[in-house]
């Protein structure tokens, strides 16, 4: 009630201003008349009551202010003045307030589009009912240094059923596999789940319904739940497609269920969002039968932790539960395996691999806008000391010293809050197409937007670098000495040492958070460098290749492909006819297209190893990488082989198993001997026979031009098919022509299989460091602006310097300084300056680079290069930015500049 | 203005106008006036701190105003006390008699 007087009576006096004070005008004079009265009762004459009367009252103006300043009203007028001020004085000078706003611009809508991404990314909890509940499990082996081991169905229902510390557990298979029954064949990113799985995140379905207990079966269920965005494509948002049965890798699928187009699987993907939700109970055929010892299931699992129920105190059971079994079943579990369960926070293990990148970004965007406003200070400074005189003046005219920082600080804030506003318009205009950009593979893209919090952040950061910038020019003012600076009137040796030193400081510390940036940059762009210059094992240029997925339905008797001669014959007959290609030179297949990245799934992981002639025990760490090729893959790709030779059409079915391995594994596994016709086989399994080795190859980087040192053994696809596999072909054609041509081909042999992913090899490898070029790009752009704005910054400053020291420096030349002597005056300060801007940025650089080290790859944290280009740079350019005023300094004509004075 | 005349108390001075009001609405000078006279010339409140008074009363809903004619058929301001500035005297009064009681007894002590 109180509260709404306030206001409405503040509203009134603001609105009916005239009335109000004709009002107040009305009510002093009847007081003054009253006391007039009252005075002319008591015996005066009516001049001297009046006298009198005026005396006792006093200013008729004070009052009328005293009044007037009581209301709320008052401070809204006088921050109304201010801002009206203020915005006269921005538009008086078009030049500065156009270089303010436009980089201040640019600073806030570069930190409000990268803290979108990393507040949708990293912050914002996942989109499901009690995010902080779900956990990844893992099963780990620390004792032979492994993660993430394949498991048995046993130990998945031990989660559900033993360990107490679960609501629900759910296994999380799937990859990409062949939809047909539609329109076109298609590849599609699927998972395979547990019937608890939709329970566990809180999903409710648009249509038709999700899992439930109705549908618990021990092997694969006959019912699938789609996306929303498959539902719109393939089945034209039809209500009706719910019961319409599409086959899935061969097998049939009846939809059950569409989800709301806001759902996504909580996980990495291969090549996109997760499409159609599979289920299975993971214990009857196609899965290996539940005991311990078939530890072969390949999945992640989610889990959610009963409520109350802390990470700490689920992990400690966990860690119990896992030692009790491996005391129960010591056959299943060897002892220096130290099998073992973790989990994991579910954002943490969806997020934490970019969280680095993003965090150096939002370092430099957030750098950037600290230069920015130095910057701004700096001008902002210069011009507070032209501006001496009329703070001067207005002090003595009684402003207070709280108004005029006032009216400084609301310049500032006005100046930071408009280029605030564009930016965040800015960044709400550009995030598309800056998405754009960012590589697909972080995860959660898809849930980028400016909200409350991104635009809190914006205007946060808008009103800091405000501060930062009017605080400069208002400490400045609190120095004017009224009478000094009236009487010099703004002129002669109006450089004051306090200024001066603001600025210095002000400089400095830009130097340093540019050499910051810069470093960064530097240390980013070396690896992007090196990485383009890695020798991938192979030569990409002319390659092109192409995704072929072979399904595998869950039905053996669905299945056409089903054992090895129907694959190798498809193999062969595919092989033959894409050489018949104009323009195509050479056609291989391989499992493993270089450099594209791995699902999370993926069965050509690590694989255990046998060595023939080996003790057993050792078997735990033999480990390599399957993969699977036609006889010319090798020569296509023109990967040298070091010992042996390659695979020839002969290597079959029946006959003697052949591999070929790299020289990786040949160190890693014989050092210092010669491995050739050396057997190996895969697992551990007896009954298996084992492969000689008949060669060895260069290491090809299979995994990503930035992983090394992993064993790779190839084996001939004719002896051991795959599915998954893709086509290269050597040719000057590019992909886009070869295309059509190549799903002509596939399709004539099979028209249910798809083709995708057709690509250069060229194209391949670079996106496989999409992200690193993005956050190098991005670090780099920033740098690149951090070095203009601080050469800026000094040339400025020497600039100014110049023109106050005019008569100075006429005086030193009249009195026989030498031109080179007044050059070396200015020269010599930017150099100062710059030394030691540059230095402390190196220092803090050194201790902060470490920081980056997951980012980097061939380059340490401290590389000297880095350390040592980028001081040099930055001196070369701070040096020639000092020069240039150095130089007009030395034109100065002391005559001229004398006189003036 | 004269010696006699002492600075009030911070804060006092609504309570005072408050309290001259409790007898009958008033104009300004006839508040001013009245303070003078009952305290015998002790306080003699000047327009510069009555007016903002009157303002910060009035925008509190303690006191309301109204332009009436006075005994020599001016128009001039009445304030007039509200039954929520009442209540506010009471508590004011209460509370100024608990602090002029403490101080009393910090200065016999």
């Amino acid at each position: 009630m109180v509260l709404f007087r306030q206001l409405a009576q503040g509203v009134r006096a603001l609105v009916w201003k005239k009335h109000v004070a004709d009002e107040l005008e009305e009510e002093l004079h009847a007081f003054i008349a009253a006391a007039v009265e009252q005075k002319m009762r008591l015996g005066m004459t009516r001049e001297e009551a009046l006298r009198a009367a005026r005396v006792e009252v006093g200013s008729v103006a004070a009052i009328k202010d005293n009044v007037h300043d009581t209301g709320w009203e008052s401070i809204v007028e006088a921050v109304w003045q201010d801002v009206h001020y203020a915005l006269r004085w921005l538009r008086r000078s078009p030049g500065f307030t156009a270089v303010a706003i436009l980089t201040l611009a640019l600073g806030v809508g570069a930190n409000t589009a990268i803290f979108s991404i990393v507040n949708s990314v990293l912050l914002r909890p996942l989109p499901y009912r009690d995010p902080d509940r779900l956990v990844r499990i893992f099963f780990n082996e620390p004792g032979v240094g492994l993660r993430d081991v394949t498991f048995s169905k046993p130990e998945l229902d031990d989660l559900t059923n033993r360990s107490g510390v679960f609501e629900n557990v759910s296994a999380i298979g799937g990859g990409s596999a062949n939809l047909t029954g539609v329109k076109q064949p298609e590849r599609l990113e699927f998972v395979l789940i547990g019937f608890d799985y939709f329970t566990m995140l809180g999903a409710t379905p648009q249509i038709g319904r999700l899992y439930g207990p109705q549908d618990v079966v021990p092997g694969f269920s006959p019912n699938v739940v789609i996306s929303d965005a498959l539902w719109r494509r393939d089945f034209g948002a039809d209500p009706n497609a719910l019961g319409r049965t599409f086959r899935f890798d061969g097998d049939p699928a009846t939809i059950v269920g569409v989800l709301p187009p806001g759902f996504r699987h909580p996980g990495p993907t291969v090549s996109g969002d997760v499409q159609v939700w599979a289920a299975a109970g993971f214990s009857a055929d196609p899965f290996p039968k539940p005991n311990r010892s078939n530890n072969t299931l390949n999945a992640g699992t989610i889990g959610r932790l009963k409520p109350g129920m802390t990470l700490a105190q689920a992990q400690a059971r966990l860690t119990a539960m896992a030692a009790q079994i491996r005391k129960d079943f010591p056959t299943d579990y060897p002892a220096q395996a130290q099998w073992t369960i973790e989990i994991q926070p579910l954002q943490e293990f969806m997020v934490g691999n970019v969280r680095p990148m993003l965090i150096v970004m939002l370092g430099a965007v957030i750098l950037i806008v600290f230069i920015v406003s130095l910057n701004i200070a700096n001008l902002l400074l210069a011009r507070a000391s032209g501006r001496q005189q009329e703070m001067a003046v207005r002090l003595a005219l009684g402003a207070s010293r709280g108004r005029m920082i006032r009216q400084l600080l609301t310049e500032s804030l006005l100046l930071s809050l408009i280029g605030g506003l564009a930016g965040i318009a800015t960044a709400f205009a550009t995030l598309d197409f800056i998405l754009r950009f960012v590589p697909a593979s972080i995860p959660r893209l898809s849930e980028v937007r400016i909200d409350g919090v991104v635009l809190a952040f914006a205007l946060l950061i808008s009103l800091l670098t405000g501060l930062v910038f009017g605080l400069a020019p208002a400490l400045h003012s609190l120095k004017v000495e009224i009478s000094l600076a009236i009487r010099e009137g703004g002129r002669g040796s109006g450089h004051s040492s306090k200024t001066g030193r603001l600025r210095d400081v002000l400089i400095v510390s830009e130097l340093a958070f540019a050499v910051v940036l810069m470093v960064g940059a530097g240390l980013l762009l070396r690896t992007l460098r090196d990485l383009l210059r890695e020798n991938p094992g192979f030569n990409p240029t002319q390659v092109v290749a192409a995704k072929v997925w072979l399904p595998v339905p869950d039905d053996p008797k669905e299945d056409p492909y089903r054992g090895i001669t129907p694959k190798a014959a498809f193999d062969r007959e595919l092989l033959r006819r894409l050489k018949t290609i104009p323009g195509v030179e050479l056609a291989a297949i391989t499992t493993d297209l270089p450099t594209t990245s791995h699902s999370l799934n993926d069965p050509s992981g690590n694989e255990a190893l046998s060595i023939e002639d080996r003790p057993v025990e050792s078997s735990e760490d033999l480990r390599a990488e399957r993969v699977r090729i036609s006889p010319d893959y090798f020569k296509l790709m023109q990967s040298p082989l070091v010992r042996g030779r390659s695979f020839s059409e002969g290597d079959e079915d029946g006959k003697q198993p052949v591999v070929i391995i790299d020289e990786t594994t040949a160190r890693k596994y014989w050092p210092g001997r010669d491995p050739v016709g050396r057997r190996i086989r895969f697992g551990q399994d007896p009954t298996r026979p084992w492969m000689t080795i008949v060669g060895i190859v260069k290491d090809i980087k299979s995994d990503g031009l930035d992983i090394d040192g992993v064993p790779h053994i190839y084996v001939s696809i004719y002896q051991n098919p795959w599915g998954a596999q893709s086509v290269v072909l050597r040719t000057s054609l590019p992909a886009s022509v070869l295309e059509s041509q190549i799903r002509h081909e596939v399709q004539t042999i099979d028209p249910g299989l798809p083709v995708y992913g057709v690509s250069s090899m060229n194209d391949v490898l670079d996106a496989s460091l999409a992200s690193r070029r993005f956050s190098a790009q991005l670090v780099g752009g920033f740098a690149g602006l951090a070095l203009a704005l601080a050469s800026i910054g000094i040339y400025g400053l020497l600039a100014y310097m110049v023109s106050q020291r005019a008569r100075e420096i006429a005086l030193r030349m009249a009195l026989g300084a030498s031109r080179n002597n007044v050059l070396k005056l200015f020269l010599q300060k930017g150099v100062a300056l710059a030394a030691i801007g540059i230095a402390s940025g190196v220092a803090f650089s050194a201790s902060a680079a470490s920081l980056m080290g997951s980012l980097l790859y061939g380059v340490r944290p401290h590389d000297p290069t880095v350390f040592l280009a980028v001081p040099l740079l930055l001196f070369a350019v701070a040096v020639v930015a000092s020069y240039l005023p150095a130089r007009r300094a030395t034109k100065v004509d002391p005559m001229i500049a004398l006189r003036e004075a | 203005m004269t010696s006699k005349n002492i600075d009030l108390v911070q804060g006092t001075l609504d309570m005072l106008i408050l309290k001259t009001l409790a007898l009958e609405p008033m104009h300004g000078y006839g508040i001013a006036i009245r303070i003078e006279q009952i305290s015998k010339g002790v306080f003699q409140v000047n327009p510069g701190s009555l007016f903002p008074a009157f303002r910060r009363l009035e925008r509190s809903g303690w006191i309301k105003s109204e332009w009436q004619a006075t005994e020599n058929n001016r128009r001039a301001k009445y304030y007039i006390l509200t039954a929520a500035g009442r209540r506010k005297l009471e508590t004011e009064t209460q509370e100024w008699g608990r602090q002029i009681a403490a101080i009393a007894r910090i200065l016999e002590a």
